[in-house]
């Protein structure tokens, strides 16, 4: 996951490495969704997160589409 | 009673940050046992659980710490910048969660991702990002991040 100065710029990115686009947040965004995955870590009883709440963090973000899918199991 | 193998695996999860935070350094197995205690037999093993559960990443075929989530253990292009001390994230989704980990006001110094040259800065301040410029951008699709990590 990397950051980039524009659209202009992730495009030329992904054109030079033959890759497609994939999804693109605002900082705004990105903050939420680090702070929602990783505020908690230094917690003794932080664990890793269910299926379930992983889900409940993309849906709180409206981070949803064939991007943010779970792997079929 | 003994102690758990989930109880142990957090015990050794904060060693590895403490260790990360402090020294820059992810401790090795021997290291984390002799701060812990423990046979270092256990806290090897104890790694290899953490990265199966993706709490940590190990270099490949060793026992090496390579990531603890979002600390890198080795040197990358993003600088992590809180309460006067710097820190390595694997990525911008996992340098923000530096800061996030670690209060909620920071920065976090990189470049742009494709190459440009231009300098980017990203700040958090009290829980605020403060200045919007740059986009963030997933390649690796939800369901493959973990097929290769370190790409992803």
């Amino acid at each position: 996951m990397l950051l980039f100065r524009s659209e202009d710029h992730v495009d030329r990115w992904c054109v030079d490495r033959n890759l497609p686009r994939g999804a693109v947040l605002t900082i705004d965004q990105g903050w939420k969704l680090a702070r929602a995955w990783y505020s908690d870590r230094l917690d003794p009883d932080s664990r890793g997160r269910t299926a379930k709440e992983i889900e409940v963090i993309f849906a709180d973000l409206r981070l949803t589409g064939p991007y943010w899918e779970a792997a079929r199991p | 009673m003994p102690e758990t193998s989930e109880a142990l695996d957090g015990r050794v999860r904060l060693t590895v940050f403490e260790r990360l935070l402090e020294t820059g350094q992810a401790p090795s197995f021997e290291e984390a046992a002799r701060a812990l205690g423990v046979d270092p037999e256990k806290i090897a093993v104890s790694y290899q659980r953490l990265a199966g559960q993706h709490r940590l990443v190990l270099k490949p075929g060793t026992t090496e710490i390579l990531m603890a989530n979002p600390l890198s253990a080795v040197p990358t292009a993003f600088t992590v910048e809180v309460r006067g001390r710097s820190h390595f994230g694997n990525c911008i989704w996992d340098s923000l969660g530096v800061i996030a980990m670690l209060g909620n006001s920071g920065r976090v110094l990189t470049s742009c991702g494709d190459g440009c040259g231009e300098a980017m800065t990203v700040r958090i301040e009290h829980g605020v990002p403060v200045d919007g410029r740059g986009i963030i951008h997933f390649q690796v699709p939800r369901a493959r991040w973990w097929d290769d990590i370190v790409f992803t």
